[in-house]
Order: structure tokens, then C-alpha cells, then sequence
């Protein structure tokens, strides 16, 4: 009788062991990996274009990016400026979504469309823009909008910046082409700053 | 001593080697910060009462035609670096421009280019630095006093003067005011005369330019041209505490749930025993 006793509670024992051993295993952060090289390709025509011509009519909304060389395939929200000046982030779908700045152009636009996404959640773990670093020249980027029409992108250039020295002119306000900047977090995380030391900026433009 | 001095050799070039590397990790390190790709952006205000509309050359060639006086150009994107910029009447030709002037912009960095001058001999263009970084929420307002012959001027809304002594041909700071319509006051600082009044709706997260241009006394008639953009945002912060509670790890209730259940279980059977040893 002792010896079931002992073996009926010997089996709950290790099975709640080997759950709860479960459980932290995957709630292990995974380690950020070394940041590759900031290889820069940046490719901006020099051409002036001092353009008047009328606006033409805007385009819909974009809903979903597609990077098919990192895997991305993400829900596309509005997202504004923070209280602090600085690009707003996706809240809707913090990990996996991305976010397009509303108040600038519409990708296919005129001007410099913007997007960012997070490239890791709390612990470690990737989020949406984790592999964006991962992207080369001439790589496809894909936006589709409202109504269902798709823009093809190619990546023209890599870029890595200090916050403070990011230029927020040629990412935000660049009006001589198409372009689509997508914009992610990299280097060390600072815990007094609550940030990054870094910005990854893969430039695109419209094919 | 061949041996020796091979063992040298070897080392002077291992050493070589792994210096070589060690520069190359280190400018690896290196953020990226504006270069030489990175192009300037520039935008060109017609305020010189004396040259009629024109075209404008950059390094020989046609950058801009049918240039009229009291208009201001979309910024446009230019190599950094010095560059020969040359003005002269529409369809004149290059030949006979009123204004040559090498400028030099560097990258990244947007520019205001005033046309300015009222004599053949006083032609010349103007440099400014902008900054269109928004104000969270505000409203940024610049003036350029590019109207000569009036001196220095105050601007002010109601009875707050919101700029004093603004001399001829600069910019103010940057003002930042409550997005809304506003109606700006101008008045010459010597002789207290008022020049017509500016309305301008000023929205938020935008930067408006208040460009004076004309002449007081003569013609073209002073008016102001008004351009606004929109703001630039900083760049976000996309990162997150990697020593932070993960919010992906899975909740604790299936868990509690399965130990819960196994207790059960294990009870369970450890009664049936004891009856059955009963």
C-alpha cells in the first residue's frame, strides 16, 4: 500500500517536473544574434525633379506587407507620431504587425512612404521586422491595399543609423521618387535610454 | 637563422593580418551616418523684384524653367557637395545669366535658395538651413523677410509679438504655435508702418514658411507666399528589453490546471489502493 502510495505520487511528481520543465524551456529568451555588417547600397537618383504637376488622386490604403525573402506577411495599421515627436508603432498587432505613417505618402505615392515594425517583443523574442536585416538589393518587398491591388518594391539600400542622427529628410520627405522605407530597431538595447543604439532603414522604391 | 628569420616574417605578417581585421570589425561597428550617396534637398524662392521670371541652371543645366517672381519650389533632391548655380531671364539661355554663384549643400540637409536683389549689381542667392522636424502636436512657422527697402520688421499675432527686429534678408527662428488660423501682423520696426496682413491656417505636425517678397515702395507689390510641409517625425522605437517578462510565454493556468489534475489522479488511485488493501 506505502509502495503505490509512494509511486502514484512519484508519477505526479515527475510528470509536474517534466511540464513545468517544459514551460520554462520555452519561455527561455532566445539571444539576440550578432548584428551583420552595415553594408550600405544606397541608390537615390541624382536627377532635381522640381515637380508641380497636380496631386493625382490618393491610392487606398495599404493592409498588408509581404516580404517574401525574410517570410513576412503582415497586417498593415495606421500609426501617427508619439508625444515625443518621434514615429508611432503598430498597437493593434504589436509583434507581428506592422505600422504605416498615415500623414506621409501612401506607398506608390509621390514621396516617402514609411513603415515600421518591431524587431523583437520583450524577452527576446523576434517580432515582425526580426530577419529585415537580412534583406539584399533587389530583394521584393510587396504592399497590398484596400482595394486589393498590389505594389512591387525592390530594396535599393541598407542603412544603419544613430536615433539622433537618422535623416529623417531623406527617410520621411525624399519627393524625387516612389519609395517605401521600412524602419526597425538594431544594435544594443540601452536600459537607462529604453532603446536601441540603432535604426535599420532598408530603402525600397517602386518597380 | 633562415629559420629565424622566416619565424619573423611570419609574425610581422600574422600580426598584419589580424590588424587588418581588427580595423575592419571596428568600422564594421560603425553606424552609418550621412554620406556622400545621401543627396541634399533643396527648394528655390523667386525674390528678386528685378529679375523677371527666369530660368535656373544647375552645373550647366536646366534645372528649372518659367520661374516666376513670388513662387517657391517643392524641395528637390541634389548631390551634396558644391554645385554652379546660374539664373537668367526666360529663354535667354545660359549665356546671359544675372546670377552665377557656386552654393555648396551637404547631405541629407534641406535648403531654402532665395533669388534676392534689386540691382544688376546686388543679384544674388541666399542660403538657408531648414529643419522640418515637427513639433509634437504644434505648429512650426518660419518667416523670411526677403522684401528690401523696409528695414527690419516685427511680427506679432494680436498683441503678442511673436518676432522682433527681423532684419533684411533672414529668417526667423522657428515658432512654434497651436495648430489654428492665425492672422500675423507685420509692421517695419523703424517706422512702425503696417504691411498688409498675413492669414494662414497652420495645421499640426506641419512647417509653414512665410516668405515676404516685393516692394513697399514700387513694383512688384510686397505680398507673402506661404508654403507648408509636412512635418518629419523621429524614428521610432521598434526594440524591446530582451531582459523583460516575455509576453509571449504561454500563461500559467494549463499548467496549474495539468498539476491540479494529476494530484487528482494520483489521490484517486492511491484511495482505490487503500480500499482495495482494505
Amino acid at each position: 500500500m506505502r509502495l503505490a502510495r509512494l509511486s502514484s505520487f512519484s508519477i505526479a511528481f515527475i510528470t509536474t517536473l517534466i511540464l513545468c520543465g517544459c514551460g520554462l524551456a520555452s519561455a527561455s529568451p532566445h539571444p539576440l544574434p550578432h548584428l551583420a555588417s552595415p553594408t550600405v547600397h544606397l541608390v537615390i537618383s541624382p536627377t532635381p525633379t522640381l515637380s508641380s504637376s497636380p496631386t493625382p488622386a490618393r491610392r487606398a490604403n495599404p493592409v498588408r506587407l509581404l516580404i517574401p525573402a525574410i517570410g513576412v506577411n503582415a497586417p498593415i495599421e495606421e500609426v501617427g507620431v508619439t508625444s515625443n515627436g518621434n514615429l508611432a508603432v503598430p498597437t493593434q498587432n504589436p509583434w507581428e504587425g506592422v505600422g504605416w505613417y498615415a500623414a506621409g505618402s501612401h506607398p506608390g505615392e509621390r514621396g516617402s512612404a514609411v513603415i515600421d515594425g518591431h524587431v523583437d517583443r520583450p524577452g527576446g523574442y523576434p517580432a515582425v521586422f526580426w530577419y529585415l536585416r537580412d534583406l539584399h538589393k533587389g530583394d521584393e518587398v510587396l504592399v497590398t491595399d484596400a482595394h486589393g491591388n498590389t505594389l512591387r518594391f525592390r530594396v535599393t539600400g541598407l542603412a544603419f543609423y544613430s536615433p539622433q542622427d537618422a535623416p529623417v529628410q531623406e527617410i520621411f520627405g525624399n519627393g524625387s521618387g516612389d519609395f517605401l522605407n521600412l524602419i526597425t530597431c538594431a544594435g544594443d538595447w540601452i536600459p537607462s535610454q529604453h532603446q536601441t543604439t540603432l535604426r535599420l532603414v532598408v530603402y525600397t522604391s517602386l518597380d | 637563422m633562415n629559420l629565424g628569420h622566416s619565424r619573423v616574417i611570419l609574425l610581422r605578417c600574422v600580426t598584419l593580418v589580424c590588424g587588418i581585421c581588427a580595423l575592419v570589425v571596428l568600422m564594421s561597428l560603425q553606424p552609418r551616418t550621412a554620406s556622400a550617396e545621401m543627396p541634399a534637398f533643396v527648394r528655390i524662392v523667386h525674390a528678386s523684384p528685378n529679375i523677371g521670371t527666369a530660368d535656373v541652371f544647375l552645373d550647366g543645366t536646366t534645372l528649372l524653367r518659367n520661374f516666376q517672381f513670388g513662387t517657391i519650389t517643392n524641395y528637390a533632391t541634389i548631390p551634396p557637395g558644391p554645385h554652379k548655380v546660374q539664373i537668367a531671364l526666360i529663354g535667354k539661355g545660359i549665356g546671359a545669366s544675372v546670377i552665377t554663384q557656386v552654393l555648396t549643400v551637404n547631405p541629407g540637409i534641406a535648403y531654402t535658395v532665395a533669388a534676392l536683389g534689386t540691382k544688376s549689381n546686388e543679384l544674388s542667392l541666399k542660403v538657408f538651413s531648414d529643419n522640418n522636424q515637427l513639433a509634437p502636436g504644434m505648429a512650426k512657422v518660419r518667416v523670411y523677410h526677403l522684401s528690401p527697402g523696409i528695414g527690419s520688421v516685427n511680427v506679432s499675432n494680436g498683441s503678442n509679438v511673436l518676432i522682433s527686429s527681423l532684419g533684411y534678408p533672414e529668417a526667423s527662428n522657428y515658432l512654434t504655435l497651436s495648430a489654428g488660423a492665425y492672422t500675423f501682423n507685420i509692421t517695419a520696426a523703424q517706422s512702425n508702418a503696417a504691411l498688409p496682413p498675413i492669414s494662414a491656417t497652420l495645421k499640426a505636425n506641419t512647417v509653414t514658411s512665410l516668405f515676404a517678397v516685393g516692394l513697399v515702395n514700387g513694383t512688384p507689390k510686397i505680398q507673402f507666399v506661404t508654403a507648408q510641409v509636412q512635418g518629419l517625425p523621429g524614428v521610432p522605437q521598434t526594440g524591446s528589453d530582451p531582459n523583460a517578462v516575455p509576453v509571449n510565454s504561454q500563461p500559467l493556468w494549463p499548467w496549474l490546471f495539468g498539476i491540479l489534475f494529476l494530484v487528482v489522479i494520483g489521490a484517486a488511485i492511491v484511495i482505490r489502493h487503500q480500499k482495495a488493501n482494505m
